[in-house]
């Protein structure tokens, strides 16, 4: 019987040396005031908000004058790596566009009917909606529509709007950082510069906003080497989603919980009417599940043949298939603080998600949106510095995001307990406000969750209604370059279990067990992170590569 | 009344099959609306004008000139323009061919008509009416054209030549002497001596079913006796079997030549999105619940290894003829 | 050396088409638009071209809508110095009708070649660039994957069935490219920066209808599972005379 491994010990550690630069950039580089590492929700509301603040503080005398603004986002277009369920709060994009009216943003009808059901294999039972799973007053929405729309207001208001250009590590002088370099692209296999070789690029900038996403690299590079911790690790859940075009309508936001999942692994499934006929269903699965043969992807599968989802997609078509990772921690896990010399942290990079109520669009547009206040007084004072960045923090802290997170902080912990204990202990929080239990969980960092035998769930898709991750990755709209170098860091010695997990753990199938060895298929990921959490270190790869979500 | 003037295309005087491809287009559209079918050869002198009669032609017309041997497209341009103004035709028919697909833009603006381009049918009734592939072949236009004279290119291979016993009766007509301003020099052996899959108008593709590279002789002989390239599965190219240029599907290359084979491949989605387009798919696998065969238009259940030898050989003397 | 290219606004090789409800286009909510790939080639030929004269200026034209502007950027993010946009509402299907539109733009202003893509990826008309040419009165060759000037002289090279085709010309001549011709370079940060600043003019034009009508467009036939003609070897006849005579492509 094989031993259950600790997924920590095969990881190789955050490659440091390489993500913060202490040499200059050099002398092609481009000088930029601001500088957003991110073109996502967050990074784009930042972009947004602060840009209207200078062209408003220009309407006067004395205004601060032009203001370089460029946001870098590593897709080949804004909102081919964008995935959510989602369920939006508008309140933040009407904040960020007082004069819109609600109908003009690409937020979908409003939510009506809603239920939460409990699966069995054979049943669905209708358990009354948890408070906050309440919907009322949000919008079923798509990720990618919203984002490409922020990103053509952001443009027409000057922003210069970057794809294709990954952040590959940052610029430091001291304690401050001063800007970013790019990822190089036309490398073959090898390393070596093909005949379409771009050399990376040096972009240098006042103040540096990292909204990369979750699992942001950059981010927790700047974090360890300037010691900013948190409460707990940041734990992560890896959520798989398909869009569907269905010949059967739906009209309500459902969510469930139970089947097809173990009791002792967290989570549960979504599925939202994007249109009547445009069906958004995935499955999310915390990763601090105790085993090696779990896989999400297989899970998703398996559950659509529930009748549930069955009467439903059959008879449709799969249209897109995508997969992220979800900053899971909440309150305990944001970071003790999210500003430094030059730098600001975003979003879900910075852990801004609320788990019970599965929203994190808008809290990410809220951050991007007080960091930007933050950011214009400073570079109008001319200081840029942690001092005046740290009333960035202040207004997050004083704001709804973090009294909402603090309300429920401990509502996705205790289910580390399982999911019936970790049901009650949710439901008295939810009785109290939040005041029982009060006391912080303690929680590990996900790849020191020792992973042991069971959670196989063997399957044979049937290529119409349930598909292989070879065919799911397909519909994602990879197109990565094959000959690529590859940018997945795998740890020394990797074991037959190691190999194993890997190959459960990665939806998109990169990681395959070849006569008891590790094979790694690169060009297949599509950037959700998990690898990065429990698994081989993720790196950025040349603009464009990974997925090309359209309405995910 | 009007008829259809045919540019019926040759080379090293010899008449290419597009040119009875293209007469057979021509004769439903006569017998549809009226007129002759006219054609018009521009070549060398000596260029042969057999069969065109029987290939459905009334009457050739020959436009013979040896500095006329290679494409020019002036000289070619002013020759049929002029012969359609002449002859008041209603649609001058080319192939698409590079020639045709050259040629017919230049005839269509000399004579300021509408130009449809590579069609897969074309009815006459009021107007001409013709079909034709867009957005690289995911959708196709049904579009009509009532002005005279038209312009239409037909896509090779989709009208079958016919036996329509025309007199074919010939006719010399003035080759003109202008000097072409681009003027074509010489034709150069292609460089490339393999054939690119994503370009190629026939692939053989190999997958997993082979077994191991040292098999994929058999795919290489069937593409050669087809004058095709070889193409390969994303799981054999993984395997390190086959070169990545020849990778078909999923991040490899999106292919739509007129003939695919799938041999020894299952079907996954990445790969079946990437030939999916090819005009016709033939498989050949042992598993007769392969996908591939949901998608291909004609298979064959059973042991390639069997298979593919035979298939060779008898593409080979049937290419012989 | 002053060089036109022009460039079309197309939906990108990867969407997937719909039909919009009036049946005759495609329903463009949700496409991605991308400046057509054979267009790529053009613009970076021109590009080349200027730099190898060590100097003049490369104008980026493009028909189409408001929309088309953005297209017009990405060749000025590549390089090109100015752009021209020929605002219209409507593009027939009718290739003369952009050509007339074009031509008109471009006579007398002086270029030393004019360059397109071969073909559109939407419409597959492969003929508006040298319909330009014979409005214009000059020569052209296309389709072409190897181009050499020198001396106000061109020769170019273009694939046709089983050989390449030598073609020499004089300027000022048009010309349209196709893939092989060179590899085209991705904007530069700083070139994406630039673009905004480059003049980009907005010129408002009426085309004609064009003599094609468009009755409908519609997705190819859903393959269906088609015949498994029979097992093993003995199957070869039965396959060889399928392919021939009712398939049609041997």
């Amino acid at each position: 019987m094989a031993t259950p491994f600790v997924p920590a010990s095969f990881q190789p550690p955050l490659p440091r040396e390489r993500l913060l630069l202490t040499e200059p950039p050099g002398d092609e580089r481009i000088d930029l005031d601001v500088l957003v590492v991110g073109g996502g929700p967050a990074g784009l509301a930042c972009a947004l908000e602060l840009a209207k603040l200078v062209e408003r503080d220009n309407a006067s005398d004395g205004g601060i004058g032009d203001v370089q603004i460029g946001v870098l986002e590593k897709a080949g277009s804004l909102g081919e790596h964008c995935l959510s369920g989602a369920v939006v709060n508008p309140r933040a994009l009407q904040e960020l566009f007082p004069d819109a009216d609600l109908s003009a943003m690409p937020l979908g009808k409003p939510v009506g009917s809603e239920a939460v059901y409990f699966l069995t294999g054979s049943r669905a039972v209708r358990i009354p909606t948890p408070p906050p799973m309440k919907n009322h007053g949000n919008h079923v929405a798509s990720l990618c529509e919203i984002v490409r729309w922020m990103g053509e207001k952001a443009e027409a208001m000057g922003v210069n709007v970057f794809p294709g250009y990954p952040a590959g590590a940052l610029f430091v002088e001291g304690d401050r950082v001063t800007g970013v370099r790019t990822v190089a692209t036309g490398l073959d296999r090898d390393g070596n510069p093909t005949s379409s070789y771009q050399p990376p690029a040096d972009l240098v900038a006042r103040v540096t906003a990292l909204a990369e996403g979750t699992r942001g690299m950059l981010a927790e590079a700047w974090r360890e080497w300037q010691g900013v911790g948190a409460d707990n690790p940041q734990i992560y859940a890896l959520g798989v989603k398909e869009l569907w075009e269905t010949k059967v309508p739906l009209d309500t936001v459902i969510h469930t919980m139970g089947w097809p999942l173990p009791t002792d692994a967290f989570g549960g499934s979504f599925m939202y009417p994007l249109e009547p006929n445009v069906v958004a269903l995935g499955l999310v699965v915390g990763l601090d599940h105790p085993y090696r043969a779990l896989d999400v992807h297989v899970l998703l599968q398996r559950m659509k043949t529930h009748s549930l989802f069955r009467r439903y997609l059959e008879g449709g078509e799969m249209v897109e298939w995508g997969a992220k990772t979800i900053p899971e921690g909440g309150y305990y896990s944001v970071p003790s603080r999210r500003h430094g010399d030059g730098v600001v942290l975003l979003g879900d990079s910075a852990g801004f998600v609320d788990v019970p109520s599965l929203k994190g669009i808008h809290y990410a547009m809220q951050s991007g949106m007080f960091a930007a206040r933050a950011i214009f007084q400073a570079l109008k004072q001319g200081d840029t510095a942690a001092a005046p960045l740290a009333e960035y923090d202040r207004l997050m802290d004083g704001s709804y995001v973090i009294e909402d997170l603090h309300r429920r902080r401990n509502m996705r912990l205790a289910f580390k307990d399982g999911f019936y204990i970790g049901g009650m202990k949710a439901g008295l929080m939810t009785l109290t406000g939040g005041r029982v239990p009060g006391r912080r969980i303690d929680m590990v960092a996900d790849a020191h969750v020792p992973r042991g035998d069971g959670g196989e769930t063997p399957f044979t898709p049937n290529g119409a209604l349930t598909f292989s991750k070879v065919d799911a990755v397909f519909k994602s709209g990879n197109a990565t370059r094959d000959t690529i170098p590859t940018h997945l860091m795998v740890g020394k010695d990797v074991t037959p279990e190691a190999a194993e997990f890997y190959s459960h753990l990665c939806p998109a199938g990169v990681y395959e067990v070849v006569d008891g060895g590790l094979r790694v298929n690169a060009p297949n990921c599509v950037d959700c992170k998990a690898t990065d959490v429990v698994g081989p270190r993720w790196t950025p790869r040349e603009g464009g590569s990974g997925p090309a979500y359209k309405r995910m | 009344m009007p008829g259809v003037l045919v540019v019926a295309e040759q080379r090293d005087g010899k008449v290419k099959r597009i040119a009875h491809e293209t007469l057979a287009a021509a004769r439903a559209v006569a017998d549809n609306a009226g007129g002759d079918v006219h054609a018009l050869v521009i070549g060398p002198s000596g260029t042969s004008a057999e069969g065109l009669g029987n290939a459905g032609a009334d009457k050739v017309a020959l436009a013979l000139d040896d500095a006329l041997a290679l494409y020019q497209g002036d000289r070619y341009a002013t020759i049929v323009a002029a012969r359609a103004k002449a002859g008041g035709y209603a649609v001058v028919l080319l192939g698409s061919t590079a020639l045709g697909k050259d040629l017919g833009p230049r005839v269509a603006a000399r004579l300021g008509c509408p130009l449809a381009n590579d069609v897969t049918s074309i009815v006459a009734g009021a107007g001409i009416t013709v079909t034709r592939p867009v957005y690289s072949g995911k959708a196709v236009y049904t579009m009509k054209i009532s002005a005279v004279p038209c312009v239409v290119s037909v896509r090779p291979n989709v009208f079958a030549p016919g036996a329509f016993g025309k007199a074919g009766v010939h006719e010399t007509v003035a080759a003109g002497s202008e000097e072409p301003r681009a003027k074509t020099v010489q034709v150069k052996e292609p460089e490339r001596a393999a054939l690119d899959v994503a370009e190629a108008s026939i692939v053989v593709s190999g997958g997993r079913g082979l077994k191991g590279p040292e098999n994929f002789h058999l795919i290489e002989e069937l593409a050669a006796a087809l004058g095709g390239a070889t193409g390969a599965s994303r799981a054999v190219v993984d395997a390190g079997w086959r070169p990545h240029a020849e990778q078909v599907g999923q991040t490899g290359k999106t292919v739509s030549p007129n003939l695919y084979f799938a041999v020894g491949i299952s079907g996954a989605i990445q790969h079946l999105a990437g030939m999916r387009s090819s005009k016709i798919i033939v498989a050949i696998n042992k598993d007769a619940d392969a996908p591939i065969f949901k998608i291909a238009d004609y298979g064959i259940v059973g042991d390639l290894f069997e298979i593919l030898p035979k298939l060779t050989e008898a593409i080979k003397q049937a290419r012989g003829n | 050396m002053k060089l036109a290219v022009c460039i079309k606004r197309v939906p990108d090789t990867e969407t997937r088409i719909k039909i919009a409800a009036d049946g005759k286009s495609i329903e463009e909510s949700g496409v991605k638009f991308v400046l057509n790939p054979y267009d790529e080639y053009a613009v970076e030929e021109a590009l080349k071209l200027k730099e190898q004269a060590g100097g003049g200026e490369v104008v980026a034209v493009s028909l189409g809508g408001d929309a088309s502007q953005e297209t017009i950027r990405t060749a000025l993010a590549m390089g090109a110095d100015r752009g021209v946009l020929l605002k219209t509402a409507a593009r027939p299907l009718d290739p003369l009708e952009p050509a007339k539109a074009l031509a008109a733009e471009l006579k007398d202003s002086g270029y030393d070649l004019i360059l397109f893509g071969k073909l559109a990826i939407d419409d597959y008309n492969q003929a508006v660039g040298t319909m330009v040419a014979e409005l214009l009165g000059l020569p052209s060759v296309s389709s072409i994957a190897h181009l050499e000037i020198a001396d106000r002289k061109g020769t170019a090279e273009r694939e046709i069935e089983g050989g390449v085709e030598v073609v020499e010309f004089t300027l000022p001549a048009v010309l349209t490219t196709d893939k092989g011709l060179n590899e085209p370079r991705y904007p530069a940060l700083r070139g994406i920066m630039m673009a905004k600043k480059k003049p980009l003019e907005v010129k408002e034009v009426q085309l004609g209808g064009g003599g094609v009508e468009i009755l409908e467009l519609a997705l190819p036939p859903e393959r269906s599972g088609g015949k498994i003609v029979g097992e093993g070897a003995g199957a070869v006849p039965a396959l060889i005379d399928a392919l021939r005579n009712e398939a049609k492509v041997l």
